[in-house]
């Protein structure tokens, strides 16, 4: 029986070790904007994860589409049912690498975010300048980006061409904690 | 001749006041009132967790988009950007249900403790690491 314990004691360390390199947040924030001279449109998205591997800088985010909280019904109605199509790609994902990540002091660096971002089932390459925070406790990462509404074969309907802007902006801010099991 | 002009001009002004109306009202549709309605589905949380974890394509197409009422231990109660959150989880499962409220129910979900029961109803996002649930109301707690 100690020699069970003395097992189990091991492995619960071992993986304790093993996941102090992981930072995560599954409430991260990721909003887009459509400027255009009939409308603007902002939508929400509080329910994003994301997760760091301190040790190699990689970054993998990913959310649900259907998570981006509009004002209006009709807006997110049309979102998801005609032009992400999110019963089809549910989730939009961002597998990257945050650049000279070990060389990063504890504090508030400007660095370069690259990598690759999927939604719509269409891959595009992103590479962009991100403040990465790092604080003992926390990895707060926050950064803009744009991406054009063609490259992820969006279709938006002709009556509507002109109230959706064909370059949507991108925010992102990011609160990462150690990933504790 | 002029009575029936007039006549004509009045019809398609009313009938252009109308379309007009409705698409007013069709671009203002409110988001779907979670508290007056009946709940598609009622589950336990562990029994929802399972269906995500076992095959998520089929679970998205069963339960996604539907108000679901689940009944839970609650592991967690956290705000996120002005709403709470509240955390369903199981002590033998590494994932959870996240669940979204919205505001007006901000103060009932600070009186919350971990490991209290709780009935919450929402609409299924669908799945990550966790189940996501927004829109969420607390029903009852017991």
């Amino acid at each position: 029986m100690k020699q069970l314990y003395f097992i189990l004691f091991t492995v619960l360390l071992a993986h304790q070790a093993f996941s102090q390199d992981k930072y995560l947040t599954k409430e991260g924030y990721v909003s887009f904007f459509s400027h255009s001279l009939v409308e603007d449109i902002i939508a929400n998205n509080n329910q994003v994860l994301s997760i760091i591997d301190t040790k190699t800088g990689e970054i993998a985010i990913q959310l649900l589409m259907k998570s981006f909280s509009f004002k209006k019904a009709l807006m997110q109605e049309h979102f998801n049912e005609n032009y992400v199509e999110s019963h089809k790609y549910p989730k939009a994902k961002f597998i990257g690498e945050i650049i000279n990540f070990t060389d990063l002091n504890e504090q508030i660096n400007e660095t370069e975010i690259r990598g690759t971002l999927s939604v719509h089932g269409e891959e595009k390459e992103i590479t962009t300048i991100a403040i990465v925070d790092i604080q003992a406790e926390e990895i707060i990462i926050t950064g803009e980006f744009t991406v054009e509404v063609a490259d992820f074969k969006i279709k938006i309907p002709s009556i509507v061409i002109n109230n959706i802007a064909k370059t949507i902006k991108i925010s992102f801010e990011l609160h990462h904690k150690p990933y504790i099991k | 001749m002029n009575n029936t002009k007039f006549k004509i001009l009045f019809g398609i002004f009313v009938i252009v006041i109308i379309s007009l109306f409705s698409m007013l009202n069709c671009y203002n549709k409110p988001h779907r009132d979670i508290r007056s309605s009946k709940p598609d589905l009622a589950l336990n949380s562990e029994y929802l967790l399972n269906e995500f974890l076992q095959d998520e394509v089929a679970a998205n197409k069963r339960y996604t988009d539907n108000i679901i009422q689940i009944e839970g231990t609650i592991f967690k109660v956290s705000t996120s950007d002005g709403n709470s959150v509240i955390t369903i989880k199981n002590n033998n499962s590494e994932s959870s249900i996240i669940c979204q409220l919205l505001p007006e129910d901000n103060i009932n979900a600070l009186k919350l403790k971990k490991g209290e029961k709780v009935i919450i109803k929402g609409i299924c996002n669908g799945f990550l690491l966790d189940v996501i649930m927004v829109r969420c109301i607390i029903v009852n707690n017991k």
